[in-house]
């Protein structure tokens, strides 16, 4: 039985009809023609579907879209202002860690869960979280590099600030 | 060479689309009035197929159409024609298409597939070329001999032998008379996958004006489109083929992989367009699978080190379909010597059908599944001769006056292979290695390594470049960009040929038949090298074109002009000068009549004199080579059996760096593949054919944490064909790691390995066999 659920995403209030089983890529993909957030595989592994709801990266293909109900989703098409990019954006995209571009999605809305709640996460922290994404281009040193130029831009905003 | 723009990092045009979600990639694509379609794959990876039930699928909320392969009178393919776009009266591996449902909803058609009901008489299933080539075996394909193929291809009747591919050098295998040392072994690089990170897809359309709109996961459109328009009779201008973003390729993506098979379902539904998009299960099982190669391996040599003689025997399982592992394995033998001459050569390579997945293009086609072969036997040679493995190298490097298998003489602008393994050796050998502790022992090991493109001799790529009013350029071209940069590339070269930056260069967003330059595949590392060859060409076309009219607006002769990027200037005098901008679209004079060609060109490039093998397997088949060096360190757990990789070293000889930071880039993420099949990777088989690991949870991709420290270098000995020098680097980084770290393993424990993956179980079992290496 489809459901009524209003939830927000990238900022904005939305209602939305759902059906029980459906997952939130699918509400995201689908019905929301979100198409930033990746499909890469059958079993939760490859991480290139992650979004950021309540302020925590999560699997958007294993997460129940109901889960979403009254929650503040964020995807990637929500962390630009206007032309302005992000600094995790900035950073990944001039750190080479931008290849065939797949798994970026996924790995931008990790570092933006993670480092948005916890600008001082340590290398212990950010590699558990980066291990949650596969990248088959990269080799991951150039992920490595952009996120920690990430998270220096970060805190150079919040000093700004 | 006095560069601006090649040689410097520059980002990637493409960089913010992807880092913001908006690059389109096939499964972002949504279209008017679009069904979907499901695959029903067999039960049996080899069976007749006695009948197959659709009434109960036909029934199901949400159908469209079923589709079987009934009827199906063409077979297709580019080498051998033995695919068929799906099963008509037998399956030959486990993801052979067997039916499909046209639905409104993926979900739809993915519950009326399992209501499909197919009645099927198993046959004997081979899963390795070593018991499909057994005789008595039974055929995979009978009558195989009549299917149309290439002149150059010889099959075997009444066996599974697809093609038999032979090079006899120098006296071949007679030549082992002048050896004093002669050693032979086995090796093993088994079925791997590309598995990019994006899955296979297409959306294919039939049109009720009779032409076909297709969008597919692939870095060939032309010979898609020229495919389609064979198999349904139509003009070849009339099928339309578009490559959106991929995500990643690494050799999967090229050739037909899916696209006959959607056509084929999507031909049911005329006026709809039809999507498919593989699972990551049928990503594994359904579409092309890599290496599968095991090389029987003997080596000749004198006792001063000198090799004399190679030969070589591949036996590759090459999967239900040959089409595409045909060059696979024509490309692994006569690259069997890695960058050693040998006077004499044998070397066969038999493509075999069995009843897996066809094998096609990985990153490397051919070269590091029988360079493992080559390179741990250079290590088991200088062993055996007492001799240091590096100077045995060393005295049989192809280097300049030195003759290939293929019978070509290699040049100095060849590449500097001794530079390249000198300084590997450097890095190498600059610090003892650490001694054994209680819980790990340490080993060692450095290989030289060789790759030629292995393409088609017709295989060019177009280039269609204009100027705007502004003195801004726009590139269009036919090649596939699938993560390795080509389009920033495209705007250095185009940069630097046209003196202007680089940031002035717009380049195309996708590739589209109805538009696009034509251009054969994107394969084989030749993009930069043939791309930016017709690059310069057409930029060289182009200030050709800009100075006959400016030529007329100075009132001068061509020949005392000169280009200046913004200005063409005479040369005796600068200060008579037009900007280029103004000469754009003709240039315009003061009553407005306006003179000269509107400023544009075309242009091509292929590899010069390139060609097809001759009656020995030998021609100008190679013509342009990258060498390199290639080492590791690891250490070995002795409790589990696990490979620590320590480090990684890579140097080749490049020609020319065209950007810094993407050419790291680029082995950075070779090596991380190659060191995935060489310590985890494996598509493993059961008896009755079932891929028992088709997820990427079970088939273990390396990780982040699994990542490894490397070093990179590069030498530049300038290249006669490619662009300011360059070469192609794109796949040669993942030939040295297999053999490395077996080569490694013996430098640790003292106990040959002849196959990857090294896993842990394995490397326990050869610690309880461990001897002192020699
Ligand atoms: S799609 Fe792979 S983890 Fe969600
Ligand atoms: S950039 Fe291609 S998978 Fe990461």
């Amino acid at each position: 039985m489809a459901e009524k659920m209003t939830f927000k995403i990238n900022g904005l209030d939305r209602t939305v009809e759902i059906e029980p089983e459906m997952m939130l890529i699918d509400l995201l993909r689908d019905e929301l023609n979100l198409t930033g957030t990746k499909r890469g595989c059958d079993n939760s592994t490859c991480g290139t579907c992650v979004v950021v709801l309540n302020g925590k990266a999560v699997k958007s293909c294993n997460t129940l879209a109901s889960k979403a109900a009254g929650a503040d989703v964020i995807t990637v098409e929500g962390l630009a202002s206007g032309m302005e990019l992000h600094p995790i954006q900035k950073a990944i995209a001039e750190s080479g860690a931008v290849q065939c571009g797949f798994c970026t999605p996924g790995i931008v809305m990790e570092l933006y869960g993670l480092l948005e709640t916890n600008p001082e996460a340590g290398e212990t922290e950010m590699t558990n979280a980066l291990n949650k994404h596969l990248c088959r281009c990269t080799g991951y040193e150039p992920i490595r590099d952009g996120a920690l130029i990430a998270q220096k831009m970060m805190k150079e905003h919040a000093k700004a600030k | 060479m006095d560069l601006k723009y090649v040689g410097k990092t520059y980002i990637r045009p493409d960089a913010i689309s992807k880092v913001t979600g908006k690059a389109i990639y096939l499964d972002d694509i949504r279209l008017p009035d679009m069904l979907h379609a499901v695959v029903l794959r067999p039960k049996y990876a080899h069976a007749r197929i006695k009948k197959v039930d659709t009434a109960e699928a036909e029934k199901c909320p949400g159908v469209y159409k079923v589709v079987t392969g009934a009827g199906c009178k063409f077979r297709y393919g580019d080498n051998i024609k033995d695919l068929q776009p799906m099963a008509v009266d037998k399956v030959r591996y486990i993801g052979d298409p067997v039916a499909a449902v046209i639905a409104d909803t993926p979900a739809h058609a993915r519950a009326a597939v399992e209501k499909i009901v197919v009645d099927y008489e198993p046959l004997p299933v081979y899963t390795d070329a070593r018991e499909a080539i057994k005789p008595g075996a039974a055929l995979i394909h009978e009558g195989h001999e009549k299917y149309w193929r290439l002149p150059t291809l010889h099959e075997t009747a009444d066996s599974n032998i697809a093609n038999t591919y032979h090079l006899h050098k120098g006296r071949g295998e007679e030549g082992f008379d002048e050896a004093e040392v002669i050693i032979e072994e086995e090796f093993n690089y088994p079925l791997g996958s590309c598995a990019a990170i994006e899955p296979h897809g297409t959306i294919v359309w039939f049109k009720e004006d009779r032409t076909i709109e297709v969008w597919s996961t692939s870095i060939c459109p032309f010979i898609i489109r020229e495919d389609l328009a064979n198999s349904y009779g139509v003009p070849v201008g009339d099928v339309r083929v578009h490559t959106p973003d991929l995500g990643g390729c690494f050799g999967y993506k090229s050739d037909i992989t899916t696209e006959q098979t959607i056509a084929w379902i999507a031909s049911f539904a005329p006026g709809r367009p039809v999507k498919w998009v593989a699972s990551r299960e049928e990503d594994f099982t359904s579409t092309l699978l890599a290496h599968g190669i095991r090389t029987r391996m003997k080596m000749g040599a004198k006792k001063d080190g000198t090799l004399v003689a190679l030969k070589s025997t591949i036996y590759h399982t090459g999967g239900a379909y040959a089409d595409t592992a045909v060059n696979v394995t024509i490309a692994s033998t006569h690259n069997s010597t890695g960058p050693y001459e040998f006077k004499h050569c044998d070397l066969t390579g038999y493509t075999v059908y069995t009843n897996t997945p066809a094998v096609g293009a990985y990153r490397g086609y051919g070269h590091q599944e029988s360079q493992i072969a080559t390179e741990r036997m250079m290590d088991l040679m200088a062993r055996k001769l007492g001799m240091d493995a590096l100077a045995l190298r060393k005295k049989n490097f192809l280097s300049e006056g030195k003759v290939n298998a293929v019978g070509e003489t290699m040049w100095k602008h060849n590449g500097n292979l001794l530079e390249c393994a000198t300084r590997v050796e450097k890095m190498l050998f600059s610090k003892p290695k650490p001694a054994e502790d209680a819980d790990y022992v340490y080993g060692r090991s450095m290989v030289t390594v060789m790759k030629s493109p292995k393409g088609a001799p017709f295989s060019t790529k177009g280039c269609y470049m204009k100027m705007n009013v502004d003195g801004s350029v726009t590139i269009n071209m036919g090649g596939a960009e699938v993560g390795q940069g080509l389009r920033t590339i495209i705007r250095q070269i185009a940069g630097e040929a046209l003196k202007i930056a680089p940031e002035r260069v717009r380049v195309y967003t996708e590739i589209d038949t109805q538009y696009s330059p034509y251009e054969w595949q994107t394969i084989g590392s030749m993009f930069t090298t043939q791309g930016g060859r017709a690059i310069i060409r057409a930029a060289d076309k182009l200030i050709t074109l800009l100075k006959n009219t400016a030529a007329q607006v100075l009132k001068t002769d061509v020949d005392y002009l000169e280009y200046e990027g913004d200005y063409v200037i005479l040369r005796n005098d600068p200060t008579i000068r037009v900007a280029t901008a103004e000469l754009a679209r003709g240039y315009i004079t003061d009553d407005g009549i306006t003179i000269g060609d509107l400023a544009q060109s075309v242009s091509d490039a292929r590899l010069p004199r390139y060609s097809n093998p001759d009656k020995n397997g030998q021609g100008s088949i190679g013509v342009t080579y990258t060498m390199g060096a290639q080492a590791v360190e690891l250490r070995i757990e002795k409790k589990t059996g696990k490979i620590l990789v320590d480090h990684f070293y890579s140097v080749f000889d490049v020609g020319q760096v065209i950007n810094p930071l993407q050419i790291r880039g680029s082995v950075l993420g070779g090596v991380t593949m190659a060191i995935g099949a060489a310590l985890y990777e494996e598509v493993v088989f059961d008896a009755e054919g079932h891929i028992t690991n088709p997820q990427l949870f079970k088939y273990h991709l390396p990780t982040y944490k699994e990542s490894v420290e490397q070093t990179i270098e590069f030498v530049e000995t300038p290249d006669p064909i490619g662009p300011f020098g360059a070469r192609g680097i794109g796949e040669h980084s993942v030939i040295g790691a297999a053999p490395a770290i077996l080569n490694a393993i013996y430098d640790a424990i003292g106990v040959d390995l002849f196959e990857i993956p090294a896993t842990p179980e394995k490397v326990k079992k050869a610690l309880e066999a461990r001897k002192e290496p020699k």
